[in-house]
Parts: C-alpha cells; sequence; structure tokens
C-alpha cells in the first residue's frame, strides 16, 4: 500500500492509499495543512490567531474560515460544559483543539477523489479513514507508560472512521483541565467522525470519570482510557473488539 | 456498577427462563447460562453507539469461552442446530430479547436481538466505560497495525522515532 509521510502542523502526517497518488495531488492534500497551520498557528507570529492574540486583529473582522472554526469550537465547549474550551486561561483563544480536526476533514474530500478506493490518514496521532473500506484497519494506540510501545491495537471498521488520542505524556498539560484530580493519564475516542473524536477525547482528558460517562451516554462513540496508575477502562462494544482481535 | 450488575441479572435470568423453557431435560445446559449471560449486554452498546442508532435486529456471537461451559454433545447425536427465540422483555433499561442457538444439545450462541434505548440513561448505562484488565488488552493486541493514535507528537526526537519509524516501514 501506497505511504505518503510528510511533516506539518508541528508532527508528522502519513496518508496510506490504496492505489498509487499523483505527487500533485499530494502537492495539493499538503497545501490543505499547510493552510490551516498558516492561519491558526499560535506558534507562527504572522498567523491571523496570533494577530489576534495581539490585539492586532479582531475576531470579528476575521476572515470567514477563522469564524467558522471559533463557532464550532465555542459550540462544543457548551455541549461539554467547558470541558474543551477554545480559551487558554489567559483568555487566548486558542484553537489548536480543533484545527487538526477540520483540516482533516477538509483534507477527506480530496482524498475520496485521490483514492475512492479507500485511504487512511494520520496527522500526529489522529487518524481518519476513507468512508468505505474493503479490509477493517487495524490501529495501534500508544502506551503513555511506553511511549515506543503499544497499549493494545482495535479494529477501526464502519461506520467508525476516526481515531483520537489525547494524553499528558507529549505536550505536558496542554490540555487545559477542569478536572483539579486528573482521572486519566491517556484518552482515546473512536467516532463516526474525525471531529467528535478528537473534541471529545480531549473534553474526556480534560474532565475526567464524569465527562467520560456524560460523553458515552451522549454520542456514539468508544473510549478507552488510561488512568494514573496505569489502570483502564473501556467501553462495551471496544471491549468485545479487543477480545475478537 | 450496581444497576449494571442488575440489567446483566435481568439478561442472565431471562436467559435460564428461556433455556429451561426451551431445552427442558437439558440442565446442565441452564446452568451453564449463568456465565453465558455476562456478554449478553454486549450488543446493546453496538446499539446504542452505533451512529444511525437504530433498534435493528443484532447479531453478536459469545466469547467461544461459552461454549466450553456446556455439555459436550454425544459423539453420536446428530448435529442439530436450533435458534430459540424469548419474548420480550420489558426492563427499566429498554426491552430485552434474547436468542440462543443450540447445536447438538449444547449451546452454541447467544444472541441480544432488541435492546432499545428508550431515554438516554438506558444508553448511558449500556455503553458506559467499565474497568479492563491490562493482560486483556495486551493479550489483544498485535504488532500488525496499519495505523498508529497517540497524544500529539511534538519533539523532534519523537518525530524521528516511533511514528516515522512505522511510517517508513509500513506499520
Amino acid at each position: 500500500m501506497p505511504i505518503h509521510t510528510f511533516e506539518t502542523m508541528g508532527t508528522v502526517a502519513s496518508i496510506r492509499t490504496r492505489t498509487a497518488t499523483r505527487p500533485a495531488s499530494l502537492n495539493r492534500l499538503e497545501s490543505v495543512f499547510r493552510r490551516y497551520d498558516e492561519t491558526f498557528s499560535l506558534y507562527r507570529p504572522a498567523s491571523e490567531l496570533s494577530r489576534i492574540a495581539r490585539r492586532e486583529h479582531e475576531l470579528m473582522n476575521s476572515t470567514a474560515g477563522v469564524r467558522a472554526a471559533y463557532a464550532e469550537a465555542v459550540e462544543w465547549r457548551n455541549l461539554t460544559a467547558g470541558d474543551f474550551t477554545p480559551h487558554r486561561p489567559d483568555g487566548i483563544i486558542d484553537l489548536s483543539g480543533i484545527v487538526k480536526a477540520l483540516s482533516m476533514n477538509e483534507a477527506a474530500t480530496l482524498l475520496d477523489r485521490m483514492s475512492p478506493e479507500g485511504w487512511l490518514l494520520d496527522v500526529g496521532g489522529d487518524i481518519l479513514s476513507s468512508p468505505s473500506f474493503d479490509e477493517p484497519w487495524h490501529i495501534g494506540i500508544v502506551d503513555p507508560a511506553d511511549r515506543t510501545g503499544l497499549l493494545c491495537s482495535v479494529l477501526l471498521e464502519a461506520p467508525w472512521r476516526a481515531v483520537a488520542t489525547s494524553g499528558t505524556a507529549e505536550r505536558g498539560e496542554h490540555v487545559w483541565r477542569t478536572d483539579a484530580t486528573g482521572d486519566f493519564t491517556q484518552v482515546t475516542v473512536v467516532a463516526g467522525d474525525i471531529v467528535t473524536a478528537d473534541v471529545l477525547a480531549t473534553a474526556i482528558l480534560s474532565g475526567g470519570r464524569a465527562r467520560l460517562d456524560a460523553a458515552t451516554a451522549d454520542y456514539a462513540i468508544d473510549v478507552i482510557t488510561v488512568g494514573r496508575a496505569g489502570e483502564l477502562l473501556t467501553t462495551p462494544r471496544l471491549r468485545s473488539v479487543l477480545a475478537a482481535s | 456498577m450496581r444497576k449494571r450488575a442488575i440489567a446483566a441479572s435481568i439478561v442472565s435470568s431471562s436467559v435460564v427462563v428461556l433455556v429451561g423453557w426451551q431445552i427442558g431435560t437439558h440442565t446442565q445446559a441452564a446452568e451453564s447460562s449463568a456465565t453465558l449471560a455476562i456478554p449478553a449486554p454486549t450488543p446493546s452498546s453496538r446499539a446504542s453507539a452505533s451512529p444511525s442508532a437504530t433498534p435493528a435486529p443484532l447479531a453478536t456471537p459469545a466469547p467461544p469461552a461459552t461454549s466450553t461451559t456446556a455439555p459436550a454433545p454425544s459423539p453420536n447425536a446428530p448435529a442439530t442446530t436450533n435458534t430459540f427465540t424469548g419474548s420480550v422483555a420489558s426492563t427499566r433499561y429498554g426491552n430485552v430479547q434474547v436468542q440462543i442457538t443450540v447445536s447438538g444439545g449444547k449451546i452454541s450462541d447467544v444472541t441480544a436481538l432488541q435492546l432499545t434505548n428508550d431515554d438516554s440513561r438506558s444508553a448511558q448505562i449500556s455503553n458506559r466505560a467499565a474497568p479492563i484488565l491490562r493482560q486483556e488488552v495486551l493479550a489483544a493486541q498485535s504488532a500488525n497495525v496499519d495505523s498508529v493514535s497517540g497524544a500529539t507528537y511534538t519533539s523532534d526526537g519523537y518525530l524521528k522515532s516511533l511514528q516515522s519509524a512505522l511510517d517508513q516501514a509500513g506499520l
């Protein structure tokens, strides 16, 4: 299976396609992520979000893409009672919790055309697959206690398309925790779409057990969490998938 | 967890009744149904977790361990297979209907046919995350994976290690 790897958004992205892809298509694909990064990255002083952070630019006058991303992030903040939030404790608007997923969604429309037979996209540990595929994908989940090893692997089958993992290990406490005790060190969410998976993984890491129970009640997701002492929790369907693989 | 245990016991007892009713003399099989009932709630999570949320019939085979507890069929007995469907039982967590497959006098499969989520409460119970032993997931893990999910990697060292290595190796 052809694999294309490139660096973007301060991490590594990889694309697996069933059929060979043309370099021009791959360039177009990479440009999607580059555009999101150039607009939303707070590590780039010239980005629109950095200018908003410095108060050189107002959210009200920002581009449609920025306003749409902010609106979606605020909606998720309301849906998760603030466990996911686009605002840093210092008040700066930080959309990094949702931008990667949004860029993956946009890339998906290109990938559908590039490889109608199926594809798998991994951007820095967040995974999205084509809507349909012959064989279920085997997705490994990193062990937070041994980052070079896997905690387990799960089968990604329709209608599930997305896997996202949030953890405290790599970026430190980059999630603004509302749960002071920090129930979990790593949260993986399997969902039908990457925005839901990514946002809820972050929200559950931040909100702990209460957010986990609310999210599994309200959304069609599967979850596997790793606790402070390494203990694991998983939803029933994922348990059966784990047992079957 | 107590509610979950109650739900499991409801399913459990319905299987016992069913087996006792359908098979009659196979008392050993009826006893084994207590262990068979444990995986029965699993399909409910599939129903609630599915984006379509359809209460359509579900078919999730029980783990193979269940068949080992049932009495072994006589080598000379004809290997007839029958399925038996229980009536719909209303519980406070929704409707439950169980189907069993009996092959050669032993239970080969137990399936929850119908588990509706009339309100979000029953969905919460059926899809609630529960502890799983590390050995269970370790046993299930495979080195042969298509891709790896982990918290976002930012360090250059990490870029050059796990994910890029996996990507380049085509794992």
